[in-house]
């Protein structure tokens, strides 16, 4: 199958997937007890206003109809309005959306360099103290209730220590740098902002840390994993027999090798660590989609909740595609 | 791999050059602050500020000091003062108020505030109909009489008619909000996140779940304020707040729970504003619901609960308990009314006199209140102790509302607090059986004298005959028990030392007279 | 006496395994104990007492309403234990007869679920957790039932994958050349031959279970009050954190040594059974 073919075949498996994205949140949305109209209306409105709210909004329609005119709006972009700000859907999500992505980067960025570098210190002296410790860490970090290891990391690093800010993106009194991505260590680079610079790292820190954490140990595990295999292979033993210094096979050789795998994982971790966003964002006030999301829940705002979900799954399935595309072309053994 | 870097630092540079944007963080800009903020840490970004349309006491903190209404609240009081009108007269019938507007006042964009902009605020207004407008059940029409004298016609006598000026809803905007009007919205989409006020501020920043700004408005005809602007930063976590309020980032924080106030007491350069509310929490009881229908077992709930013990520890002593409907410091309010107390022995025998066993009853409540989680189930181990079995309901805000207004329930929570000074806020729209209901009877009671009794209350203009209305009417009531009277709280405010001149009044809770404000 | 050897020799092979074992061997021991071991009645209020630190009355502090932390994390461990049994047992239960027809029917049918599989799987798992559980309505049922419908997909892949190969095997083929039913063909083939990976994946999924279940609490979306359930319980005293650091940290160590428990026993069990992933 040409590279093109198989493209264009993931591309059509990708749209029935979003579609099927939709109908499902569609469904979800439309199973619950809350009734939109009323909620935008407030306490005191009569049947009367209320019923021509619906009508306006479509929610007295058929609901297969419902589903036709959802589509219609998530193909241009609408999300619908939030029942708790009375904003549209996209435009706040879209505003949260920096703060989200800049958490997730820097997350995936510690998780992926931290976790690579464990992997392959445990592949390299493996059955040591070293391999142990990884695993001992990947069984922990499966096993940690990130909400909870947020609250600790507070207490110690913000209560006790007094070392580093513990909610918001920046201290309150330094205003956010112009804004160019909306990511603001970026920004206050592209600015020349060292006041906004040093806060936003500062702030970044122990969100960081706790939600790349978590993915971290998946990800040493994989790297672990796969080295092995590498380091076993008959051109490796050769190359070890004939003198060859054993770190200058692993760097020049294995590694590469061995990294292919991974990248499919940054794919799932991508997801991940978007679903860990939410816990993250909660405990260190982070202003991102995550937060924005937990407060809807509190306000049954199912558009602003949908919305989240449609735009998290919508993304999570345009990475893993395009990692698929990208695989064959890092490693060329497997171009069918 | 190398050719990569280049491209991220040919592109960082790229960037850096082609923007050139300014640093907003300039060592100028941060050196000219003579310029007083003060800064408000906030739980929750607010909604619409549309004065048409905002419910929410958090949203009137907003736009209340963005507009001018014809009347004020004075100082803390109750009663109300001349603002925009500086006079006005009513007609012998009571259905005709005329108010001559005083000269000089100007909206934020320079044009002047006459007539005409007042009645094109109450025709939007009622126009829009929403919660607000609520406040004006009898407004039948406005006229323009000449620039400075506008005429308010009423369809029957509303005692409180002059108070309800004074709530935020009798804001008056800028009739050039009809450049911003979208599908024949009024300027709503517009006004929910702008104001067109002529008031002391005006909202001049709103970063979504960060903060706001307030500056002053250039135009504005009172004495200009010191405070030069105002921040309102969101922050959520109670946590964050108060060490925000500790390192001296924010001079006030609003949601510090009641628990935590004491350790700040202790600090030096903090003070806790502390004083009485007419803000209420209390239990519906729906009246309509078997078992509940019975005014017997109603009573046995009254005396079931543990008011003192849900004072001294949910609220840590920072409130008194209810003594009937209307809160002290209300005119109607009764000191000598029955009040309920702990009595599980009379319970127990008021139940048996209902002939009522195994009663099992839903306590549904919601997340929008901090408290509601500990008093639900406080009241949840207090019925058990008299054999009935309640269950436990944590449902959205949003439902709450919703099966409050069709009446499926058995027990809620609620608080409640008036927008103007008047105990019709609390006898009608609580005991009315029209109001069945979101609208004020969420108790679903229906007793015909007492219908009779707040009804002519709300018709008649002299205030000793309705007081006197009012307390037969709260007598029968708290026979009747249709709601259990919890507490009513203090208002308490953790603040810097540093700020000064903060004047609480009860019909603003939650609200700010910036403009007399100082830091 | 060769049965105190083999254990002997079973925990110095499996160091890790066994520890799991004897940490969900306590957690199950302790859950069905609770109203012997627990010194308070973990829903009694006491609201004299209220957020007293660790001390000898109340060893591990109270919370707002005075009841005892000790006591309600114990009672607390039935909720978890059910909800991550509960959780894995509806999933591997759907998973088995989704997966089974779908594999045993092929065709439009096979081709259908599988995309519906794939849609399921386009979400973080705890991003649709969280949505389902939300339209459900809040409580600790629904965020099991949303929990499970998102962990479906998992078992269903698993068992179609052996329903595909079970079905080439010559019996199979003989029993449907004579006529014998599907059903009859699933329960008496497929199901008996995909039992134990699902009882490995089961076993290996508990840990997340109970992780997720006590996250949608955290969110507010699963027990709900005055349920002694541990991650509603670091949710409340999160209020407190700083002054009251007891209690939200005791319920999330409890959540902490019950996950690696059933982590590190599944871990082993896999391990042990598939010999693909043995180091």
């Amino acid at each position: 199958m040409s590279g093109l073919k198989s493209a264009v075949k993931r591309m059509s498996q990708l749209l029935i997937v979003l579609l099927g994205v939709s109908l499902v949140t569609f469904l979800v949305s439309h199973v619950v007890p809350g009734d939109p109209a009323r909620m935008l209306l407030g306490q005191r409105a009569d049947a009367q206003t209320l019923e021509n709210l619906r009508h306006v909004m479509g929610l007295d329609k058929p609901v297969w109809l419902q589903y036709f005119d959802y589509l219609g709006g998530l193909l241009q972009g609408d999300l619908g309005i939030s029942i708790r700000t009375q904003r549209p859907v996209l435009s706040e999500l879209l505003t949260y959306f920096p703060a989200t992505i800049e958490l997730t980067l820097f997350a995936m960025g510690f998780a992926v360099i931290s976790g690579v570098g464990l992997g392959l210190l445990s592949a390299a002296y493996r059955d040591t103290p070293i391999d142990h410790g990884t695993r001992v860490l990947a069984i922990l970090g499966v096993s940690t209730p990130l909400f909870w290891l947020g609250l600790m990391v507070l207490l110690l690093f913000y209560k006790h220590l007094g070392w580093l800010p513990g909610s918001g993106r920046l201290d309150s009194f330094i205003n956010p740098p112009t804004q160019i991505t909306g990511l603001y260590v970026l920004d206050s680079i592209l600015t020349g902002d060292w006041v906004a610079l040093k806060s936003s790292i500062l702030h970044l820190i122990l969100p960081t840390i706790c939600l790349g954490y978590i993915q971290l140990a998946t990800i040493a595990r994989l790297v672990r994993a796969s080295m092995i295999e590498v380091l076993e292979q008959d051109y490796i033993k050769t190359a070890l027999s004939n003198g060859i210094p054993r770190y200058r096979i692993i760097y020049r050789h294995a590694l590469r090798n061995a990294l292919i795998p991974t990248v499919t994982l940054i794919g799932l971790t991508f997801g991940e660590l978007l679903g860990g966003a939410i816990l993250t964002e909660t405990i260190f006030t982070w202003p991102g989609m995550g937060k924005y999301v937990v407060d809807s829940i509190s306000f049954l705002d199912f558009p602003a909740i949908m919305g989240f979900t449609i735009l998290v799954a919508t993304i999570y399935v345009i990475i893993n595609m395009v990692v698929d595309l990208l695989y064959p072309i890092l490693d060329p053994q497997i171009k069918g | 791999m190398k050719k990569v870097l280049v491209l991220i630092i040919s592109i960082l540079v790229l960037t850096s050059l082609a923007g050139c944007a300014k640093s907003a963080n300039t060592p100028q800009e941060s050196a000219t602050t003579q310029d007083k903020s003060l800064v408000i840490a906030t739980a929750a970004d607010l909604g619409t500020i549309d004065p048409a349309v905002a419910m929410d006491n958090s949203a009137w903190k907003i736009s209340y000091p963005a507009y001018e209404r014809l009347v004020n609240f004075k100082g803390s009081s109750t009663e109300v003062e001349p603002g925009l009108a500086k006079s006005w007269s009513i007609s012998p019938d009571g259905l005709t108020w005329t108010f001559i507007l005083e000269e000089n006042h100007k909206f934020a964009d320079g044009t002047s505030l006459d007539a005409a902009a007042v009645k094109y605020s109450f025709d939007r207004l009622m126009t829009i109909k929403k919660g607000p407008s609520d406040a004006f059940p009898s407004l039948e029409s406005v006229t323009v009489v000449d620039p400075q004298t506008v005429v308010f016609k009423l369809k029957t006598v509303f005692p409180a008619f002059l108070s309800t000026l004074a709530t935020n809803g009798g804001g008056i905007v800028n009739p050039a909000v009809m450049k911003e009007e979208k599908d024949g919205d009024l300027g709503q989409n517009w006004l929910a996140n702008h104001t067109a006020g002529s008031g002391p501020y005006v909202l001049s920043e709103w970063i979504p779940e960060q903060s706001l700004k307030l500056t002053v408005n250039p135009n504005y005809s009172g004495d200009k304020p010191k405070l030069a602007s105002i921040n309102v930063k969101i922050i959520k976590d109670p946590s964050s707040q108060r060490m925000a309020l500790e390192k001296g980032d924010v001079d006030i924080a609003e949601n510090i729970p009641v628990d935590q106030l004491k350790e700040l007491k202790s600090n030096q350069d903090l003070i806790v504003f502390n004083t009485p509310s007419l803000m209420v929490d209390y239990v519906y009881l729906n009246t309509q619901k078997p078992g509940l229908d019975n005014p017997k077992v109603r009573q046995a709930i009254s005396y079931a609960v543990d008011y003192q013990g849900i004072i001294s520890s949910v609220w840590q002593g920072n409130a008194t308990q209810m003594r009937g409907p209307v809160p002290q410091g209300l005119w109607g309010y009764q000191s000598d009314l029955f009040q309920y107390t702990k009595n599980l022995e009379k319970a127990k025998s008021l139940l048996q006199e209902a002939g009522v066993k195994d009663l099992t009853l839903n306590f549904m409540y919601s997340d929008n209140k901090a408290w509601w989680e500990q008093e639900a189930q406080i009241i949840q181990n207090n019925l058990s102790e008299i054999g009935i079995k309640v269950n436990l309901q944590k449902i959205a805000y949003a439902a709450q509302r919703e099966k409050i207004d069709a009446g499926d329930f058995d027990l809620t929570l609620g608080v409640w607090s008036p927008d103007y000074a008047d105990p019709y806020m609390f006898m009608n729209y609580w005991f009315d059986s029209d109001n069945f209901g979101l609208a004020g009877n969420r108790a679903f009671y229906k007793n015909d004298q007492v219908d009779q009794l707040v009804r002519k209350a709300a018709s008649v203009n002299d205030q000793a005959q309705r007081t006197d209305l009012y307390k037969q009417a709260q007598e029968l009531i708290m026979q009747d028990a249709p709601y259990v009277f919890l507490v009513q709280k203090n208002y308490q405010l953790p603040m810097r030392k540093s700020v000064q001149g903060f004047v609480f009044n009860p019909m603003l809770q939650d609200m700010y007279n910036f403009e007399m404000m100082n830091k | 006496m060769a049965q105190f050897r083999y254990l002997r020799y079973f925990t110095k092979r499996y160091p890790l395994t066994v520890t799991g074992a004897v940490i969900i061997f306590l957690v199950v021991m302790v859950s069905l104990a609770a109203p012997l071991v627990s010194p308070h009645n973990p829903y009694t209020l006491n609201l004299t007492d209220r957020l007293k630190p660790p001390g000898s009355i109340y060893l591990l502090g109270t919370d707002e309403l005075g009841r005892d932390i000790l006591s309600r994390i114990i009672y607390g461990a039935r909720l978890s234990l059910l909800a991550g049994v509960g959780i894995v047992g509806i999933a591997g239960l759907f998973g088995i007869v989704i997966g089974s027809v779908s594999g045993l029917l092929g065709g439009k049918v096979d081709q259908a679920v599988m995309r519906l599989m794939d849609i399921m799987l386009a979400f973080p798992s705890l991003v649709l957790a969280l949505a389902l559980s939300a339209a459900l309505g809040p409580n600790f049922r629904n965020s099991i039932l949303a929990i499970a419908i998102v962990k479906i997909p998992v078992y269903v892949r698993l068992v179609r994958g052996q329903a595909l190969s079970i079905k080439e095997r010559q019996f199979v083929k003989a029993a449907q050349t004579f006529g014998a039913p599907k059903v009859w063909i699933i329960s008496r083939h497929i199901i008996p031959n995909c039992l134990s990976p699902v009882v490995v994946q089961a076993t290996l999924g508990i840990g997340e279970a109970i992780l997720i279940a006590a996250t949608l609490s955290f969110i507010g979306l699963g027990a709900q009050p005055p349920a002694a359930e541990w991650g509603a319980m670091v949710s409340m005293g999160r209020i407190y954190l700083l002054d009251q650091w007891w209690y939200a940290s005791f319920p999330g160590i409890a959540i902490f040594i019950t996950v690696i428990g059933f982590n590190l026993f599944g871990d082993g069990v896999r391990d042990m059974l598939d010999p693909r992933f043995h180091n």
